[in-house]
């Protein structure tokens, strides 16, 4: 019931907070079926398509999402309460996890891509692959919560 | 959490279903546009099929759900002014997409063929702002679905 009564005032940051996660989401889905594809690929092809999607599709979306999540919670007051609800709490996690996360996948990532050009580097790029994969299980989780709203 | 909690956690996962197969297929469509082998276009394509269930599953949750939570809140009704524009919105954004995928199939089979001398109309119709074009009005008509959810005009 929560998005009936939502005020109006609070409906572009929460736009900009969904596109963003919709984004990161999509890339960081994107980067692991690229990276799974192209997993016994010998040209490195898809990993290198794999994590450039991480790099200028999921990093951008999740400084939105992560931005617009912060506009959310101001708009809403949600500071004002003496305890976070339990899915502002799952939100937090994830996304801050998942940050870290993300940007640990982005520096293998780029070592690995370093590396290709001297032929090597495929292990760093899988790593980082594998990285995407948790971090898709982890904003299901975060997607879920946002909907169901748990307390 | 009730029923309709649950409903709407779906109804929004499914949406995301649908945003990262537009996502994977925007990668492709800009990615397809670089490719200068027929080789490295065979690989590409390796990837989209992951995008069809993405896109199937999140369009018939999305309708199914969105229908039940449009029936089961007191706040909304399903002859809402919002509610049939998102209708008519999935409808539009099947068709497009129905079109970009038959588009973005026929070049898949043309470069899967084996046939000789392939390689320039493939790389041609990859490069051809028809599929681009087809696409990204795709992925415009979902982000009107998205202000539609959001903003509810008319609510």
């Amino acid at each position: 019931m929560l998005a009936s009564i939502r005020p109006d005032s609070i409906n572009f940051a929460l736009l900009v907070h969904v596109l963003g996660a919709m984004v990161m989401v999509g890339a960081l889905a994107t980067a692991v079926a690229a990276a799974l594809v192209g997993w016994r690929d010998e040209t490195g092809a898809l990993s290198r398509l794999s994590y450039k999607t991480l790099l200028y599709a999921a990093l951008p979306g999740y400084i939105v999402m992560r931005v617009g999540a912060q506009w959310v919670y101001a708009k809403e007051h949600l500071d004002d309460l003496p305890d976070d609800p339990a899915w502002v709490v799952i939100g937090f996690i994830t996304s801050d996890l998942g940050g870290l996360l993300l940007l640990i996948a982005l520096i293998l990532g780029g070592i690995g891509l370093r590396r290709t050009r001297s032929g090597g580097g495929q292990g760093l790029l899988k790593a980082s692959s594998v990285i995407a994969t948790l971090l898709v299980a982890v904003y299901i989780v975060a997607v879920w919560a946002m909907g169901a709203k748990p307390t | 959490m009730d029923f309709y909690d649950w409903v709407l956690a779906f109804h929004l996962l499914a949406a995301f279903s649908i945003a990262a197969a537009l996502v994977l297929y925007s990668v492709l469509v800009v990615a397809g546009r670089r490719m200068a082998t027929l080789e490295q276009t065979r690989l590409l394509f390796r990837v989209a099929p992951v995008g069809g269930p993405l896109v199937g599953i999140g369009m018939g949750l999305t309708l199914l759900l969105g229908i039940v939570l449009a029936i089961d809140a007191d706040a909304f009704q399903l002859w809402d002014p919002w509610v049939i524009a998102a209708i008519v919105l999935w409808a539009l954004f099947a068709e497009v997409g129905r079109r970009t995928g038959a588009y973005y199939t026929e070049t898949q089979k043309l470069a899967e063929s084996g046939e000789a001398g392939v390689e320039p109309e493939v790389l041609a119709r990859l490069r051809a702002p028809t599929g681009a074009r087809l696409h990204y009005a795709n992925v415009a008509v979902f982000l009107l679905l998205v202000l539609d959810m959001i903003f509810k005009p008319g609510a």
